[in-house]
């Protein structure tokens, strides 16, 4: 069972001006949502997304700037929860960008996942756990029509 | 006794719970003989049963006398969804990105 979520993109632009549209309020909000965020450690901004009832996430995701290298890595806090002030789900969102053959190799990391009181799903689980689930995970998947989420 | 209900995160952060989940990985057992690599009592065993079956992980058959679990896939779902919904969510936004930055600006 994969522990993040990881996603990479070239852009034929250089990095600054990748930077640009993952740290100007205004630019985020064309591609990603609205928010109130400033590229300042320790700024706390929120951005807001769909309900999802299902998962009892109330849409609105808690922010901190946790790390912020102009033009290289910019991390965030990732917090939700249920809509009645308690946190669900605390991770972490880490962008990276690499310059690359006059262009941006864009990196994203959404990981540390901990629920509830930092009981992470993860890291509450020793190795020999987290290979079990990864048994159990596959035996599930090859039954429910073979069908798997990279 | 009422049991409580706990959401998946909360049901596999007991170690106990975890044991059960991965002796039953390998395959059913009967609450008995699950309760014989325990060390606790058989309410305290049948406690972890009832949330373990409460937060969808295992379906209980009554065949005879005995009680049987088996693992079910609701539970390990519910540990996915959080991956996959935002999997899903940040591709769908660096999708809006990639359009965004490859249209617009002159490379």
């Amino acid at each position: 069972m994969a522990t993040s979520i990881k996603h990479q993109l070239f852009f034929p632009h250089p990095p600054r001006a990748v930077w640009e549209y993952l740290t100007n309020a205004e630019l985020m909000e064309l591609w990603l949502m609205k928010s109130d965020f400033q590229p300042v450690k320790g700024h706390e901004f929120t951005f807001r997304i769909n309900p999802v009832p299902s998962l009892d996430f109330d849409g609105i995701v808690y922010c901190k700037v946790l790390e912020i290298l102009p033009f290289e890595k910019l991390s965030y806090s990732w917090k939700l929860g249920p809509g009645d002030g308690t946190i669900n789900v605390d991770s972490v969102v880490r962008w990276e960008l690499q310059p690359k053959n006059k262009g941006t190799e864009l990196l994203l990391d959404h990981g540390d996942f901990a629920i509830l009181e930092n009981i992470g799903i993860f890291n509450a689980m020793n190795v020999g756990w987290l290979e079990n689930m990864h048994k159990i995970a596959k035996q599930l998947n090859a039954a429910d029509h073979g069908n798997t989420n990279a | 006794m009422a049991t409580p209900t706990l959401d998946a995160f909360q049901v596999i952060a007991d170690p106990g719970r975890r044991q059960m989940l991965m002796l039953l990985s390998k395959h059913s057992l009967t609450i008995n003989s699950l309760a014989e690599n325990f060390d606790m009592s058989r309410p305290a065993v049948s406690k972890h049963i009832k949330i373990l079956y409460g937060a969808g992980f295992i379906s209980i058959q009554d065949i005879g006398r005995e009680r049987h679990c088996t693992l079910k896939q609701d539970g390990f779902n519910a540990l996915h969804e959080w991956l996959k919904y935002f999997d899903q969510f940040w591709t769908s936004k660096l999708k809006n990105l990639e359009n965004l930055l490859n249209n617009k600006l002159p490379n």
